[in-house]
């Protein structure tokens, strides 16, 4: 029993290095020519997977009877990404926005996977969380780890404010309320001379860990790591912890109560739910999420700027929900980390971003509305 | 007094633009029960189609043997009915297959597609981003009377509105095809038992809208001299809000809430120390106080669901 179980476990590690190789190598390339030839080659295995059975239902067996071993595998992997890629900071970089949208469409998703709230403020939690802090550290040299918390806590903050109207109005209005919103503490931060109006905030210093600023360049197992790499395992700690936090809210009682008002409002207040809480829990915890990877964002970039928390960013973070499949959480980080990546990769087209971002939503909702994820059917055991 | 007259008259000019965007939002909400979120690029778009026709009859010569008084009119008929086209053609690839589906996903779709719209006139325009100068089509004389600066353009853009307004109403009251709008807007299946043809009458009710919409846009470019792509997203929210405070469903309401956002925004401007660069955020701030205490608008009725 004992060698067929390691047997087994070696033919899953051996599947997921593969895959993890494949990711790193199509990381590396920069050729427009190449990365097609990647992606063709990924929607190949993709459509190969769906078709062959066989082979789609022993794979999904082996990762079923080995969660810990399949789980503890990624991890491992995704901790010597940054050796991977020691010689080029950028790649990093793109692994923690991949990483930081990850929270915020997981945030998102609270709302517009599990309850069916379309909110367009979420740039605006994500830029108060980021204001907060960054005015805090350069005004009050208050560290960063604080300013997560109290980032997080003011934007969760802003999330009960939007979510009052929200006691009120519904659909259409509700989603007028959020876009205005949205607009209204973009204005203010353009036009606040306290925030630095349209120039923003420069110089936000780097947090530090036991003396160890954020700025140098890590060294791990006599590596030399780019100082991103710091950044690196600081989002995987939080993109992990977000992951745990919203799987852990999907199967509780309150995820069923926000999937029981998406599927019937009055259905759900009949059974002695209270919408109104929680949807405004949906909001507070959006915001939440929102403001801690704000706060990163600031401290990581070191610059902040209205520009940096427009409208666009909350369609953007909508998009990528939608793309990777909403109430999905492993969809939805998939979805995230595919629009950050795929614009880096096709530098090229640069000027067509937005309106690829655009057309991908239109024709996802009109021909797969469920994402190339679809939210997994409930089960519960005896 | 000279004061509040002369802002008076810029709060009703800024009403009218507001109440133009508006009634197309009323007419869609009425016909179909959905929100066109891209509606205000739908009407930017018809300033950046004038703009083009513009240039296009400088280019072939149109502008040297036709007179201003009739090329001006007919440029703006023109743009008016090729926004309206376009507002159909939207209506067609991007609200109807949804007709059916969760209101969510129109709500997303429609604010994807005025991405796309920005998006797609931003990168067919050279420096596209950069705002464009619309052309001086309407007269530039001023006078002054009693204290009070009147624009030959401004007056010429309201009555234009005045017109287009009452005979849009005159429209749905007096023709089949505004009986049928009506008939749809108070209960498309029993329309449809009635044998009016819903499809074709959402698609008047879009070209209709969309056209008025053009004319909107063409006074945002008139009375600013330039145009920016992303316009339409204000645009759009502002005469979302117009139509919620006025009550979304009634055209009536257009009216009343258009020119109450243009108070609103004249008056902070003006009165307001230092209130210039917040105007949006008044407005803003009387559209969520209307939703919060009355989500029904002024005129609209309180609707219950039903279950």
């Amino acid at each position: 029993m004992l060698p067929r179980t390691i047997g087994r476990a070696i033919l899953l590690l051996s599947v997921e290095a593969f895959f993890f190789i494949l990711f790193a190598a199509f990381m590396k390339t920069y050729d427009t020519g190449k990365v097609i030839a990647f992606l063709l080659f990924f929607i190949g295995v993709g459509v190969m997977f769906r078709k062959l059975d066989r082979a789609r239902l022993a794979l999904t067996d082996l990762f079923k009877e080995m969660k810990i071993v399949a789980g503890a595998g990624f991890v491992l992997m995704l901790l010597t990404l940054p050796f991977i890629f020691q010689s080029s900071p950028y790649l990093v970089h793109i692994c923690v926005m991949a990483g930081l949208f990850a929270i915020l469409a997981l945030g998102l998703n609270f709302q517009l996977g599990s309850t069916n709230v379309v909110n367009f403020a979420t740039a605006a939690s994500y830029g108060i969380g980021a204001y907060a802090s960054a005015l805090l550290a350069v005004h009050f040299h208050i560290s960063f780890w604080l300013g997560l918390v109290v980032g997080g806590s003011l934007a969760s903050l802003f999330g009960l404010l939007l979510g009052i109207p929200c006691m009120k109005t519904k659909d259409y209005y509700l989603s007028l309320v959020t876009i205005a919103f949205g607009l209204i503490v973009y204005i203010l931060l353009v036009n606040f001379s306290w925030t630095g109006g349209p120039n923003g905030i420069p110089n936000i210093p780097p947090p530090s860990l036991f003396g160890h600023s954020f700025k140098d360049p890590l060294s791990l197992f006599g590596y030399q790591l780019p100082f991103q790499s710091n950044y690196y395992y600081l989002i995987f700690v939080l993109v992990g912890g977000s992951i745990f936090v919203a799987n852990r809210l999907h199967h509780s009682r309150v995820g069923l109560t926000w999937n029981a008002i998406r599927e019937d409002e009055i259905a759900a207040r009949c059974h002695g739910i209270d919408v109104t809480w929680y949807k405004i829990l949906a909001f507070c915890i959006d915001a939440f999420f929102g403001g801690v990877a704000g706060t990163v964002y600031a401290h990581y970039i070191g610059f902040i700027s209205p520009e940096n928390f427009a409208f666009i960013v909350s369609v953007v973070v909508v998009t990528m929900v939608i793309l990777g499949g909403m109430d999905n959480v492993f969809g939805v980080i998939i979805g995230a980390i595919l629009l950050t990546i795929l614009p880096e990769k096709f530098r090229a087209f640069e000027d067509f971003r937005v309106l690829i971002y655009g057309v991908i939503v239109v024709t996802m909702l009109m021909f797969r509305p469920q994402g190339l994820f679809p939210q997994k059917m409930r089960i519960y055991k005896k | 007094m000279a004061e509040i007259l002369q802002q008076l008259i810029n709060a009703l000019l800024l009403g009218c633009t507001y109440t133009l965007i508006a009634i197309g939002f009323n007419l869609f909400f009425g016909a179909l029960n959905v929100v066109h979120f891209s509606h205000g690029d739908v009407c930017i778009l018809g300033a950046f189609m004038t703009l083009i026709l513009y240039e296009l009859a400088k280019f072939l010569g149109v502008v040297t043997f036709l007179p201003g008084f009739l090329f001006v009119p007919l440029l703006i008929i023109v743009a008016m009915i090729l926004t309206g086209l376009i507002g159909t053609f939207f209506e067609r690839v991007v609200i109807r297959p949804f007709r059916y589906a969760p209101l969510l996903m129109v709500l997303v779709a429609t604010v994807a597609l005025g991405m796309v719209i920005r998006e797609t006139v931003r990168l067919s325009f050279p420096h596209g981003s950069n705002p464009q100068i619309f052309p001086r089509i309407l007269p530039q004389a001023s006078f002054e009377w009693g204290g009070v600066l009147l624009r030959a353009d401004n007056m010429i853009i309201f009555g234009t509105t005045l017109f287009l307004i009452s005979m849009m109403f005159l429209f749905i009251k007096r023709t089949r095809i505004g009986a049928a709008i009506r008939a749809v807007s108070q209960d498309s299946e029993a329309a449809a038992m009635m044998g009016i043809n819903i499809d074709r009458t959402v698609a008047a009710t879009f070209l209709i809208g969309s056209a008025l919409g053009a004319i909107a846009g063409i006074l945002i470019g008139a009375y600013n001299n330039i145009i920016r792509f992303d316009m339409g997203l204000m645009g759009g929210v502002k005469g979302f809000s117009a139509a919620v405070v006025g009550g979304l469903g009634n055209v009536y309401g257009a009216i009343i809430g258009g020119l109450i956002l243009g108070v609103v925004e004249t008056f902070a401007a003006a009165f307001i120390p230092g209130g210039t660069p917040y105007t949006d955020v008044f407005a803003f701030l009387v559209v969520i106080f209307f939703l919060v205490f009355k989500p029904s608008g002024i005129l609209g009725e309180k609707v219950y669901e039903k279950v």
